[in-house]
C-alpha cells in the first residue's frame, strides 16, 4: 500500500470522527454513553430479569459485549461505505478500500474508549492485570483484520445488492447470540461447540475472557487458525473490491 | 504538436440501466476514436446526452471501456472537481487537506499550499471555521481554490471556466486560463462556440457516443453547425 493511501485514510479517519463530534451536543461523549447504554440493556434484560444464573456473568457480558461491538459496527459501518460514496467514485479515482478502512479506524477509536472503560470497571470488580495482558495485542489485531475482512467483503456487494443493508442488521444480531456474547457456549456439548467455534468470533472473544477474566493465556491454535482465516478472508475482500471498481461506476445513479 | 499522450480507439462504454439481475445495459458512448496531442486543448461539442461528459471521465480513468481500446502513456488525467469530498461540520482548512489528497496530492504538499489557497479564496478567518456556515460564494471560491492546486498533466473541464460572483468570476476564470495557457494539455467541454473558440486549437465533435470529425476547431465547428438540421430530422 502506498503512503498517499495512508495519508488518505488517516485523514479521513480524523475528519469523519471530528465530523460526528460536531454533529451532536453532546458530541464524543456518545463513544461512551451509546455502547454504555446498550450494556446496561443487556445486562437489565439477561442478568436482572431474566436471573442469567452464571457466575462471573456481569463482567462474562461485558467483555463478550465490548469485542462485539467493536465487530459489529465495524462491519455495518464499513459495509455501507462504498455504497454511500458512489456519487465520489463517479468524479475521481482513488483506491476503494479506503473507504471501509476509514470507518472501521473511527470504530477502533471509539472502541478504544470503551476498552479502558471496561478495564476500569473489570479492575473495580477485582479482576486485575496480569502478564496474560500482552496476549491483548494478537487478539485486538487479529479482531482488526477479521472486522475489516468481513467490511470489505459486504463492502464489495452492497453496491450490487444494496437491498442488503436492510438485512445486515439482523443477520448480525443473530450471529450475535450464536457467538457466545450474551449465553454462554459453554452449557453445549463439545461436539456441538466445535462447529460453533469455527466462527472467528467465538474464538476471539473466548481469548478476550480468558485473559480479562481468568487471567490464562489464549488457546494459541486458535488463534492462529482464526488468523489465517482473517488474512484469508481480507485478501478476498481486497481482491473483490479491486477487482468489481470499474463496474461500480457504472451502476445507475 | 508531439505525439499522442492519450489514444482511444473504438470506445465503447455501457451503463447498467437498473439495478436488477439481467438489467439491459446502455451505451452512453458507442464508438469514440480520437488522439490527444501532448499540449494539445481539444474542444469537444456535441449536443446534450451525445456522451460529452462520459469522455472526459473516460480519459480521467474514472470509467474504463467496455470495448474498444486505450492507449496512454504514463500521465495524470484530473477532471476538474469543485469541492470534492467536501464535509460539511469540517473546517475549510481540514476540507482542503482532505480534497487535495483525495485528489491525489501529499499530506505536505497541501500544506504547503494552504497559504495560496486561504489568499485566493479570500476567505480570511472563515478558513478556520465550519464550512457548512459558509455563504454558497464563499464555498464555491473555496472549492475553486483547492482544485486550481492540482496540476495534472492533462486537464479536463466540463463546461466550468469560470465560478462565483461577478468579481471572483474574473478572478477563476483569469487563473484557469493562465493554467491552459501555460503548456497543459487540457480537453474541455463546452455548448458555448465563443469558449471552444477562444479556449481550443483543436476539437471532436461527438454525435450520439460517435466521434464523428475531429480537426481544426474552425471546421469541426463549421460541419457540426452544418448538421444540427439533419440529425435533428434524423430523431
Amino acid at each position: 500500500m502506498r503512503l498517499y493511501w495512508l495519508e488518505l485514510i488517516l485523514f479521513s479517519t480524523y475528519a469523519e470522527l471530528r465530523a460526528e463530534r460536531a454533529r451532536s451536543y453532546l458530541g464524543f461523549l456518545w463513544w461512551i454513553i451509546e455502547p454504555a447504554m446498550n450494556m446496561a440493556t443487556y445486562y437489565l434484560v439477561f442478568a436482572v430479569v431474566l436471573k442469567t444464573g452464571q457466575r462471573d456473568y456481569v463482567p462474562f457480558l461485558l467483555v463478550g459485549l465490548t469485542f462485539w461491538q467493536w465487530f459489529k459496527s465495524g462491519v455495518s459501518h464499513g459495509g455501507l461505505s462504498i455504497w454511500q460514496q458512489l456519487n465520489l467514485i463517479r468524479q475521481v479515482r482513488l483506491p476503494l478500500q479506503v473507504f471501509p478502512s476509514v470507518q472501521i479506524l473511527a470504530d477502533t477509536v471509539k472502541f478504544a474508549f470503551i476498552l479502558a472503560l471496561l478495564l476500569v470497571i473489570l479492575w473495580a470488580y477485582g479482576y486485575k492485570p496480569d502478564v496474560t495482558y500482552f496476549a491483548l495485542i494478537p487478539v485486538l489485531l487479529v479482531e482488526l483484520v477479521f472486522t475489516a475482512a468481513v467490511a470489505y467483503l459486504v463492502g464489495a456487494m452492497m453496491p450490487f445488492v444494496p437491498d442488503l443493508r436492510f438485512v445486515i442488521e439482523q443477520v448480525l444480531q443473530v450471529v450475535m447470540f450464536l457467538s457466545g456474547v450474551v449465553f454462554s457456549l459453554d452449557s453445549m456439548p463439545p461436539d456441538l461447540r466445535r462447529w460453533f467455534e469455527l466462527n472467528p468470533i467465538v474464538e476471539l472473544i473466548d481469548a478476550a475472557r480468558d485473559v480479562l477474566m481468568y487471567a490464562r493465556w489464549p488457546d494459541w491454535w486458535a488463534l492462529g487458525r482464526v488468523t489465517l482465516i482473517s488474512f484469508a478472508l481480507f485478501a478476498l475482500g481486497a481482491y473483490l473490491i479491486r477487482r468489481y471498481t470499474p463496474r461500480y461506476v457504472k451502476l445507475p445513479t | 504538436m508531439s505525439e499522442p499522450i492519450i489514444e482511444l480507439q473504438n470506445v465503447g462504454v455501457a451503463f447498467s440501466a437498473q439495478l436488477r439481475m439481467g438489467a439491459p445495459r446502455f451505451w452512453a458512448l458507442e464508438d469514440v476514436s480520437l488522439s490527444l496531442p501532448r499540449g494539445a486543448r481539444l474542444g469537444v461539442v456535441g449536443r446534450n446526452g451525445a456522451g460529452k461528459s462520459t469522455l472526459l471521465r473516460v480519459l480521467a480513468g474514472i470509467l474504463a471501456p467496455d470495448r474498444g481500446k486505450i492507449r496512454a502513456v504514463r500521465v495524470s488525467c484530473q477532471l476538474l472537481s469543485l469541492a470534492l469530498g467536501f464535509v460539511p461540520y469540517l473546517s475549510g482548512r481540514d476540507n482542503a487537506i482532505l480534497s487535495g489528497l483525495m485528489l491525489g496530492l501529499r499530506r505536505r504538499e497541501i500544506e504547503r499550499r494552504l497559504p495560496a489557497i486561504l489568499e485566493f479564496s479570500e476567505l480570511g478567518d472563515f478558513f478556520e471555521q465550519p464550512v457548512s456556515s459558509y455563504s454558497t460564494g464563499m464555498f464555491t471560491r473555496l472549492g475553486f481554490s483547492v482544485a486550481m492546486q492540482v496540476e495534472p498533466d492533462v486537464l479536463l473541464i466540463d463546461e466550468v471556466l469560470s465560478v462565483g460572483d461577478t468579481e471572483f468570476q474574473k478572478k477563476s476564470g483569469d487563473a484557469l486560463r493562465e493554467r491552459i495557457h501555460n503548456g497543459t494539455t487540457v480537453v474541455f467541454v463546452s455548448h458555448l462556440d465563443a469558449l471552444i473558440k477562444q479556449v481550443c486549437d483543436c476539437a471532436v465533435w461527438i454525435e450520439h457516443g460517435r466521434s464523428v470529425m475531429q480537426g481544426p476547431v474552425d471546421a469541426v465547428l463549421a460541419a457540426y453547425h452544418a448538421a444540427a438540421p439533419v440529425a435533428i430530422a434524423a430523431q
